[in-house]
Formats: structure tokens, sequence, C-alpha cells
């Protein structure tokens, strides 16, 4: 019992003795410890920084997909060559279509929808704002919340009332001293408008647009006053919510059947229209973002390759170069597995210190370049643990076979040499 | 008195590239008592640095039996020879062997490093051994910044730090000039006089003197066997 206390003493002497050798010999050759950490250091410090840049993208994606409601499903026209003649020309969504959508089960809220964008002028301020021409539920499809006011009603649709909805950077813009647009007349396209209510702020949405500079009208006021369409009551796409994730699919086959029966499909003749599920295109451009991200983590673990090769590389030369060092310690009692470790620590403790400082510059880097562009860099677990983990394994690697060289060392051959 | 080493029937030959092994040592028979001082002479090239590789476990016999303390080493796999050679074997080279780039602390430590002692036990030891060798004042210098006498040494208190039963010794003045070589010589014999078993390989026969047993090798065969003051061979 007493003896096996006293070998375990033994083993943590001797770790902690040949962990010193290690240090040592690496202190003992700034230099070239010092350049060889570079190459890790550098390895991590992009691997580090890519993995923030593909995280920030990714964010980002996935923040401008934030404003958008939930279970939404999408219905575009779709462009169909029948053989031989052609459908009556152009295919189109109308607004009678969302009408149809709207008596269908699972359908919590519809909204046809019509995009432009229009000068909005009040006194002497004037803003080049987008226009969302739609109908009450748009607030629910669009993920709107009204701050101020009230939002549209159905009758305002109806009788293409010139009312109004504007987010905060318009009425910021409009309204510089502070004072409230609501109640206030405004002019659209040269179209007097009166302002119903105010949207509450959401912010950027993809590619950094500015989601407040959005004004919502009645889709019938937009399309009576603003912009007529020579096909009457035409919208761009329909957005339709489905009451729970569970139902989009059934949702959207009821869709299909009814627009198909609407519109005198004949049985056989393609849709000459779509309905796309939103959550399910979405993930698709997240998943892009992964892609992105990935692509741009292997790209940067090329150069964590070159750095691994480099400690390999310095490893060799190291053991070449202390071949007579090693047969004196194996001369005076070390065995194979000292001589071992000793070289292994060695490239272990580099690459360590090289990840370790390569992830705080990363990190550091990453922040700084963030709060320039203004935008928010995370942090990433992810990126402590890639650091770490290379700190290992490029360790292990290029230390292994370099220190496996050094105790296949013969001791007489060894102090022979010169 | 105890054998310290007992060889019996020692043969050592090297392969070659084509043909048949050339035999270094053939049929070598010896033992060596506890305290005994042994000098091994002979001819350039008649094996006196295999023996003594040999016999300092850092090279295996082809045949024959080799016993240290009476346990057979010959046989036994790497690791139980680095133990053998950490625990019973002190060894002073005639290159010195020190570590360039280490301390003579340091290098006196690096033995203790291998037996398991902790770095203050190391450093203790080593301090000792370095005063018991002179050398006390110099402990953090580097073997560049020392003569050759003082860095052999350095070499003997490396080789009896681990309190050793057996220092071998091959061409330990091989480096030195006359009077640096008196003075390792002298150290030496103090070493034997307490006690130590010291078997060491010299051209010299002023040098041999110092010891009181000769072992005289021609073409790996031993041609002389007893006191160094009867040896009347190639003197
Ligand atoms: N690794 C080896 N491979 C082949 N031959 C060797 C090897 N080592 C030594 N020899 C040969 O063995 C013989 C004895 O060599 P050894 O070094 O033991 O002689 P020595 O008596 O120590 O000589 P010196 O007095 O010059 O040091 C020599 O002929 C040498 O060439
Ligand atoms: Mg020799």
């Amino acid at each position: 019992m007493e003896k096996n206390v006293e070998i375990i003493d033994q083993k943590i002497h001797m770790s902690r003795a040949v962990f010193r050798e290690s240090w040592i010999s690496i202190k003992s050759n700034k230099l070239r410890s010092f350049l060889t950490t570079l190459g890790i250091i550098i390895g991590v410090c992009a691997v580090v920084i890519m993995v923030a840049a593909g995280q920030t993208v990714q964010n980002m994606i996935n923040d401008s997909f934030e404003g958008m409601g939930s279970n939404l499903l999408l219905v575009r026209p779709e462009f169909v060559a029948t053989s031989g003649v052609k459908s009556g020309g152009q295919s189109v969504v109308k607004t009678g279509d969302a009408d149809v959508i709207k008596k269908l089960k699972y359908i919590k809220a519809v909204s046809p929808i019509v995009n432009g964008t229009a000068q909005i002028i009040y006194g002497n301020e004037n803003y080049m704002a987008s226009i969302v021409a739609s109908t009450p539920d748009y607030l629910y499809t669009g993920k709107w919340e009204i701050e101020r006011g009230e939002g549209l009603s159905d009758r305002d649709v109806k009788s293409a009332q010139a009312y109004i909805l504007i987010g905060k950077t318009i009425e910021s813009n409009l309204f510089p001293s502070g004072e409230s647009a609501i109640g206030k007349t405004v002019r659209v396209s040269n179209i007097p408008f009166i302002v119903k209510g105010v949207l509450k702020a959401k912010g950027q949405g993809m590619g950094g647009v500015d989601r407040d500079e959005t004004v919502i009208m009645p889709v019938t006021t937009y399309r009576r006053r603003i912009r007529g369409s020579y096909i009457p009551n035409r919208v761009n796409y329909i957005m339709a919510q489905v009451d729970s994730d569970k139902n989009i699919n059934k949702a959207k086959r009821y869709i299909e059947n009814a627009l198909r029966e609407s519109r005198r499909l004949k049985p056989g003749a393609e849709n000459d229209f779509r309905v796309d599920d939103m959550t399910e295109m979405v993930e698709t451009v997240k998943s892009v973002g992964t892609y992105i991200s990935i692509l741009l983590a292997s790209i940067a673990s090329i150069s964590l390759i070159v750095g691994s090769i480099g400690i390999m590389n310095m490893m060799l030369v190291s053991v070449t170069e202390r071949t007579r060092e090693i047969g004196i310690r194996k001369a005076i009692g070390a065995k194979n597995s000292y001589i071992l470790y000793q070289f292994l620590l060695e490239a272990i403790l580099i690459s360590f210190i090289g990840s370790m400082v390569g992830m705080v510059l990363g990190i550091g880097i990453s922040q700084v370049v963030g709060v320039i562009l203004e935008k928010s860099v995370p942090i990433s677990m992810l990126t402590v643990v890639i650091s770490f983990s290379v700190a290992i394994i490029v360790g292990i690697a290029s230390g292994i076979f370099p220190a496996i060289k050094a105790t296949k060392l013969d001791p007489i051959e060894a102090l022979r040499y010169q | 008195m105890a054998k310290v080493i007992e060889v019996e029937h020692l043969y050592k030959s090297y392969p070659m590239a084509i043909g048949d092994p050339y035999p270094v040592l053939k049929d070598v028979n010896f033992s060596i008592e506890e305290g005994e001082f042994v000098a091994i002479m002979g001819p350039s090239g008649s094996g006196k640095s295999t023996l003594m590789n040999t016999l300092g476990c850092l090279d295996t016999p082809t045949s024959g039996v080799y016993k240290i303390g009476g346990e057979v080493v010959s046989g036994m796999n790497e690791d139980q020879l680095a133990n053998v050679r950490s625990e019973k074997i002190g060894f002073v080279f005639q290159g010195f062997n020190l570590l360039m780039k280490r301390t003579l602390l340091d290098n006196v430590s690096i033995p203790l490093i291998y037996a398991g002692y902790g770095l203050d036990e190391q450093h203790k030891k080593a301090e000792e051994m370095l005063s018991h060798v002179g050398l006390q004042n110099f402990v953090e210098r580097f073997p560049s910044q020392i003569s050759g006498g003082m860095q052999q040494r350095v070499a003997i208190a490396r080789a009896l730090v681990n309190n050793p039963k057996l220092i071998l010794a091959d061409e330990p003045t091989g480096n030195l000039d006359t009077k640096t070589s008196v003075e390792i010589m002298n150290l030496f014999q103090k070493l034997n006089e307490d006690g130590k078993t010291i078997v060491l390989v010299t051209h010299e026969p002023d040098i041999a003197d110092f010891a009181k047993r000769l072992i005289y090798i021609v073409d790996g065969v031993v041609h002389y066997d007893g006191p160094v003051s009867e040896f009347k061979g190639k003197r």
C-alpha cells in the first residue's frame, strides 16, 4: 500500500519534471519556438475570425426573418405555357384569390400584397418610403405591432380609405420636432393620406434595409389612387398564415384545390400559381448561412494545417539537433517513454500556447471589426472548443512522429553524434 | 565480499553489411567485487568501449551472461535496462556529455528526474554532489563557462548523484591535460576509498596506476587480469 503511494508520488514528480524539461527547452530556443508558435497563432486566429464572420452572417440572415410571421404560406403567380395555346396570357394572383383563401379551414390570416416605393411628404420634410399595400391581416402575416393610433380596418380596405400606418423612421423624418404623426395629413405621391397609426420599430432587415421605412395602406387605395394595374385587383403575392405548423401541408393542399376550382383549371392542367411554405424557404436560406460558415472555417483551417506542419518540421529538426542530448538522457536512466513524453509535450505546449494566443487574438480582432462595422459579432463557445481541440490535436499530430523518432535513437549512436 | 559485476562467456559481434558478423568481444570472463578499482586497457579497437557499453547496459551482449549485484541483466528489455542505468550505474564519458544549455545544477539533477525525485530534492542532492566535487560556487553556471576539468567533475557528480553501486568511466581523462587528469584521478581514488566500485578505461599507464586491478584486452580477448603493479605487458 505504502509502496503504491510512493510509486504514484514518483509518477507525479516525473510528469512535473518532464513538463519542466519540455518548457525549459522551449524557452531556451525562444526565436524558433516563437516562429513555430506564430504558425498556430495565425491558423487559429484565422479560424476564429472566420467562424465569427460566418456566425455573424448567419445571425444577420436569421434576424432578417425575425420580422416575419410564423407558419406562412406564400401564394405567387406561376407562368405556364400550356401545349399550343397560352392560357389567357399572363398568370396572376388577385385580391379575389385572397378572399377565396380566407374562407378555408386552418387559415388564420390572409394578406394580398402589392409592394412599391413612393415619396412621402409632410410640410418641408420628405422621405422615400417603401409601400406595402395590403389588408388588416398584414399586421399578423408581417408581424407588425401598432405603437400608437390604430390599425387599418376591413372597411378602410373596402371603401379604399386614404389611411396609412407609418414606420418609426418615417415618423422621425417627417416630424423631426418630435410631435406625433397620428391624425396628421401627409402626401404620398402627392395624394393626401391621414396617418392612422405608427408601427413599432423592427430595426434592420435582410441586407441592412431599414424595415421602419415602411408605409402600410389598404391595397384598394393603392390600386385606385397611387398606381393602378391594367389587370384589375392584381397583387404581387398573397401571404396566408396557418393556425399551426402541423396543418401547413393540409392548408397548402386546400389552397391549391380551392384556387384551381375558382380559376376553373381543367383536371390535368398545371397550376398557374404556386404555394410555398415560407418556413421551408427560410430554412433553406438559413442553411446556406451554415454552409458559408463551414466553408469559411474550412478555408481558414488550411492555414492551421500549414502551422501544424511547421511544428512537425521544427520538432524533427529539434530531434536531430538534440540527438546527443537524447543519448545522454538515455544513458543516465531515461526510459523511452520519458523521451516520448518530453518531445510530445513540447509540441503540445507550443500548439497550446499558439492556440490560446490565436483564440484571444481572433476574438479581439473580430470584436474590433464588429464595432467598426456596427455589427454585433458573437463570441461563440464553438470558437473556444475549436481552439482547445486544435491545441491538443495539432500538438499530438505534429509531435508524435518526431517524438517516436527520438525514442528510437540508439543511445550509443546518439552519444557518438556530433 | 559481494560481487558487483559478473561476466560469463560474453560475446559481442556487430552485423556487417556483407558477410558474417564481425566479432569484437570473444568469450570474456571476469567478476568485480564491491569496492574494487579496475582499469581496463588495450590497443585501439580491441573492444574496450564495446565492453564498457555492455557493462553500462547501453548495449546488450550477443551471447553470454552479465550480472550486476547478482541480477542477470543480459536479456532485459529496454525499460528494464533504463531502470538499471538509473539505479545502479553512473557513467562518465570522455567527452563529458553535459547538456550545454542547462546549468550545472540542472545537469546534475537530471538523473534524479528519472529516479522519480521531486524538484526540491533533486536540487538539494545535486547541490550536495556539486560541493562534493568542489563546485559549490558554480551551480548556476553553464558548462561552457567552466574548464574541461571542471566539466568532468560535473559529469562525475552527475554519475554519483543517484548513489549507484558502480561507476563506469570510458577514458575520462582522454580530453584533459596531465595536471587536470591527475586531479580527476585523485577524485576517483577518493570515491573508491569511500567504497564506490570503479571501472575505467584508459590508454595511459600513469592513469591506470591509480587503480588496483588491471584488465588488459587484446582483440576482444582478456590477456591479463590481475594487480596493476604486476602487469609487465605493453608498458
Ligand atoms: N556499431 C558498430 N558497428 C560495427 N563495428 C563496430 C561498432 N562499434 C565498434 N565497432 C568495431 O568494434 C571494434 C572495437 O571497437 P571499440 O570502440 O570497442 O574499441 P576500443 O577498444 O574502445 O578502441 P579505442 O581505444 O579506439 O576507443 C572496432 O574494430 C570497431 O570498429
Ligand atoms: Mg573506446
